[in-house]
């Protein structure tokens, strides 16, 4: 019998883990995909063997890269970009860690109050979730970003539409400022030499972020550093590190145990004086195809916001309310292209490190990609093809032409304009939970691990709210643009990219539209809790999950052990060991 | 002699599919199909599906090469038919068209059970849709019943029947309805033979909202593959584009997996200007701190 067994080494997973590794409990840990253990020799810094969706090594499948990739359905023109392993999504996330906006939060009584999802807000108060962004912010570490040739032209047109500067990490008004994020500050060499194969890049010679331009293939650099050291604080490097290590740097902590291409597929429970009480987990053996089955004291289902539904479907665990799997938020996404005569930096450095928030509205951020994803998302369009149809929508504004995808010549031009000579920039709406938005079980043949999810997506039936704050944001996106020095601005008007995903599992004030009640713990089922982003209560007003999810995760950790271990929560009373700490490094130095 | 109407029903499919002008352009394949009788009998049918395997993996190659030129035209023939032709490389150096081949091939660990209803829907719900039958392929009509059964036999029993194949009929399929005049032309396929704008037309037709190519393909299936095989169909016609410019503008195509490294530089790298001496470590782009600071107050 274990203490713990945490579904899921994702963004949210390992720090549940890590958290009561620390405190000295016996924590299981079982991850669907690989383990990555060695990324300098197991990844590439190319693009489609990294981002693949059906082949590359961070794409959504089993461990073994000659299996298929695991199918879900999609009903609609979307794409998910969710990713197996270990670290999850936060694999080939841009590390950005913008705190949740107070106004979605319980008792917020602020003059902007009913801009917000006014029906779906967290079930407490801003101010208590203040120790936990704290606390993760401390561990990660997350930084102001250094800023690159792409962040000053993105500040350039910030500031030539008369946004303010942000210098707080509470946001409460629209301004613009640095990511606060979860990337190492570049030192030595780093960010100073181009190079491949120079020592001067190496560790520890370069230190913290060496602008490598790579994030989305996963971060190893600097070349030679410990894996808690590598400049992208994922959770592979970050808290998982930290969970496996925890004797050497908290007192009483004991090691979590992790096993990848371990694919959990059923939940277990039992009736207990009148409740229904989870009591573990049977998981597959993806080498061996075996199955093996665990009990624990309490069971953290983070299997993000496409498979934790599903697994809860296919453990048949109560759903009263047929809530399980529904107000699947994906912030709406939009996307904005700029095109200049001159550079832009656009391939270089952290793959975002520059935003700008509209609080009650959104926010959007700079984003760099390689050519193949560059075009991809430029093609990815509900809005047909520019200058041919427009799908019934094509919206104009300050942009040129009507939105849509660029294809043909035009396409190709833009790009041979140079990938270091344009600038997009991702447009975060803050979005309505809406119930229609849903993770259900698909008809579509099952695989090993029974039925899979299928994720419907009403594009066009989203609230009045949700539709003006994207109309809003797209505005500002182009005009930022413009006053950066674009010479060409083309709206994208993506369909539902499901990357900053939420909610799904929701956490909430009413039994009648949530999963999970004020401390994640599920409604129905005792002793199940939820800690990745599907716990989220709302789209947090537009700004990047993770963070959020983490934060919610540490406090979820503290009512876990303070409601079933009997130990008393540490947040506030104690000072955070940060991710990076000597004695982390050593520990995984002496494992390996 | 009067040419029976459901005969043309089946021969305006075909050609309209690209199949029958395909199987014309083999002399092999013709022989056999011009005797009915004999083709008819269930026992000859599986040394024809052998001969028109081969055929449908050109006819599919041929559709997605026009497909793939579509968001990064060059120096190709389609390309040039499409009405953009371009001096430097496309899609097709990139072997785009061999990735998305590759891609839609194993986009489902499942392909019969995607592909087989999908192909089903689409020969029930295009058989009678009128269009006039292609004039020039007049002589070929007897073996018609033949080579449908053929066909049928093909998309009913492949277990590893290719999604590609079948997109690229769906598309053929849309090819006509935008033009008919596409039944006829270089290439095997009539999409291949569409100009840009009139490919944009065809993706129209499958994209639309309310589309009816779409509704015509779910009527013939039964619940619940009905909703998910149009999902299907709304789903792809957006991947086919933005996985023909991921594929065209990456390293795939020149990428050794053994090896990890590149045999060449990547026709989108070239194109781009991306990485100008190949993989990094780091670049030298730190630019310090936006006024000066590395930490701001909570």
């Amino acid at each position: 019998m274990r203490d713990v067994i945490v579904i899921g080494a994702g963004g949210g997973g390992p720090v549940v883990a890590k958290e009561l590794a620390a405190r000295g409990l016996d924590v299981l840990i079982l991850e669907a995909g690989p383990r990555h253990a060695d990324p300098d020799r197991e990844w590439t810094h190319y693009e489609n063997d990294a981002n693949n969706p059906l082949t590359g090594f961070l794409r959504f499948g089993p461990a073994d890269r000659e299996a298929p990739a695991w199918y879900r359905e999609t009903p609609q023109n979307s794409f998910i970009w969710q990713l197996s392993g270990v670290g999850g999504t936060t694999q080939h996330y841009f590390g950005n860690c913008p705190r949740a906006y107070p106004g979605v939060f319980a008792g917020y009584d602020g003059a902007d109050r009913d801009l917000y999802d006014t029906s779906h807000p967290f079930p407490f108060a801003y101010e208590e979730l203040v120790p936990y962004f704290e606390w993760v912010e401390a561990t990660l570490p997350v930084q102001t970003a250094a800023m690159g040739t792409k962040e000053q032209v993105f500040f350039r047109g910030c500031e030539g539409i008369g946004l303010q500067v942000q210098t707080t990490k509470t946001t409460t008004e629209d301004s613009f400022r640095p990511q606060e994020n979860a990337i190492l500050q570049p030192g030595g060499f780093a960010g100073r030499v181009t190079g491949r194969d120079d020592p001067r890049l190496r560790y520890p010679s370069a230190t913290g972020c060496t602008f490598c331009g790579y994030c989305m293939q996963g971060c190893s650099k600097p070349a030679g550093a410990p894996r808690n050291l590598a400049a992208k604080r994922s959770t592979d490097n970050s808290y998982v590190p930290m969970a496996l290590t925890a004797t050497s740097w908290a007192a009483g902590g004991r090691a979590a145990e992790l096993i990848a291409d371990a694919v959990v597929t059923r939940i277990h429970s039992e009736e207990r004086g009148g409740e229904t009480v989870a009591t573990g987990v049977t998981w597959r053996d993806g080498a061996s195809g075996e199955t093996r089955r665990e009990d624990a004291r309490v069971v953290v289902l983070a299997a993000g916001c496409t498979e934790s539904p599903r697994l809860w479907l296919n453990s048949r665990l109560p759903n009263p309310n047929d809530w399980v799997g529904r107000g699947y938020t994906d912030h709406f996404f939009d996307w904005v292209i700029g095109l200049f005569d001159d550079d832009t930096g656009s391939s270089r450095g952290a793959a975002s490190a520059a935003r700008a928030d509209f609080p009650g509205r959104g926010g959007m951020e700079n984003v760099g990609l390689p050519p193949g994803l560059q075009q991809f998302a430029a093609v990815f369009s509900d809005s047909g093809i520019r200058g041919h149809y427009s799908n019934g929508r094509g919206p104009t504004g300050p942009w040129d032409g009507a939105a849509g995808r660029m294809i043909g010549p035009e396409l190709k031009d833009a790009l041979m304009n140079g990938v270091d000579r344009l600038l997009n920039i991702l447009c975060i709406t803050d979005d309505d939970v809406e119930a229609q938005n849903r993770v259900t079980l698909s008809a579509l043949p099952a695989d090993e691990h029974g039925p899979v999810p299928k994720v419907s997506f009403h594009q066009r039936q989203r609230s009045a709210r949700t539709l003006r704050n994207r109309e809003f944001v797209a505005r500002r996106a182009a005009e930022t643009l413009r006053a950066a020095g674009a010479r060409k601005v083309v709206r994208v008007d993506w369909p539902p990219l499901l990357l900053h995903v939420q909610s799904s599992m929701r956490m909430g004030l009413s039994e009648a539209d949530s999963v999970l009640d004020a401390h994640a713990e599920a409604r129905w089922v005792k002793r199940l809790f939820v800690a990745d982003n599907s716990a989220l209560a709302n789209s947090l007003g537009g700004p990047n999950p993770t963070l959020t999810a983490q934060a919610l995760a540490t406090r979820t950790a503290e009512k876990i052990f303070s409601t079933y271990f009997g130990g008393d929560p540490w947040v506030g009373s104690e000072s955070p060991v940060v991710s990076t700490d000597a004695r982390v490094t050593e520990a995984l130095l002496t494992r390996t | 002699m009067a040419v029976p109407s459901r005969d043309l029903g089946r021969r305006a499919f075909l050609a309209r599919m690209g199949v029958l002008g395909a199987a014309a352009a083999v002399p092999a394949l013709a022989a056999p199909l011009a005797a009915p009788s004999a083709a008819a009998s269930p026992n000859l049918l599986p040394p024809l599906v052998g001969l028109l395997r081969p055929v449908l993996a050109e006819l599919a190659r041929d559709t997605i090469s026009g497909l793939v030129v579509m968001v990064c035209p060059g120096p190709d023939a389609y390309s040039k038919a499409q009405g953009t032709p371009r001096p430097e490389p496309g899609a097709l150096e990139a072997r785009g068209a061999d990735f998305m081949l590759d891609a839609l091939d194993h986009f489902v660990p499942f392909p019969d059970q995607l592909a087989t209803p999908l192909a089903a829907a689409l020969t029930t719900a295009v058989d009678d849709i009128g269009l006039p039958p292609p004039g020039l392929l007049g002589p070929l009509y007897p073996t018609v019943w033949s080579l449908d059964r053929v066909l049928q036999e093909l998309l009913e029993n492949d277990e590893t029947l290719p999604l590609s194949l079948v997109v690229a009929l769906l598309l053929n399929v849309v090819a006509t309805q935008v033009n008919p005049l596409a039944l006829n032309g270089p290439f095997l396929s009539p999409f291949a033979r569409l100009t840009l704008d009139e490919k944009c037309r065809a993706f129209e037709l499958l994209e639309g909202p309310d589309a009816d190519l779409v509704a015509l393909l779910d009527s013939g299936l039964p619940e619940p593959l009905r909703s998910s095989i149009s999902g299907l169909l709304r789903f792809l016609a957006g991947a086919l584009l933005e996985f023909s410019a991921f594929g065209s503008y990456n390293e795939w195509g020149v990428y050794d997996g053994a090896s990890r490294r590149l045999t060449e530089r990547p026709v989108g790298w070239e194109l781009s200007g991306y990485q100008p001496d190949g993989v990094v470590d780091g670049w030298d782009d730190f630019l310090g701190y936006y006024e000066g600071r590395t930490e701001v107050e909570a």
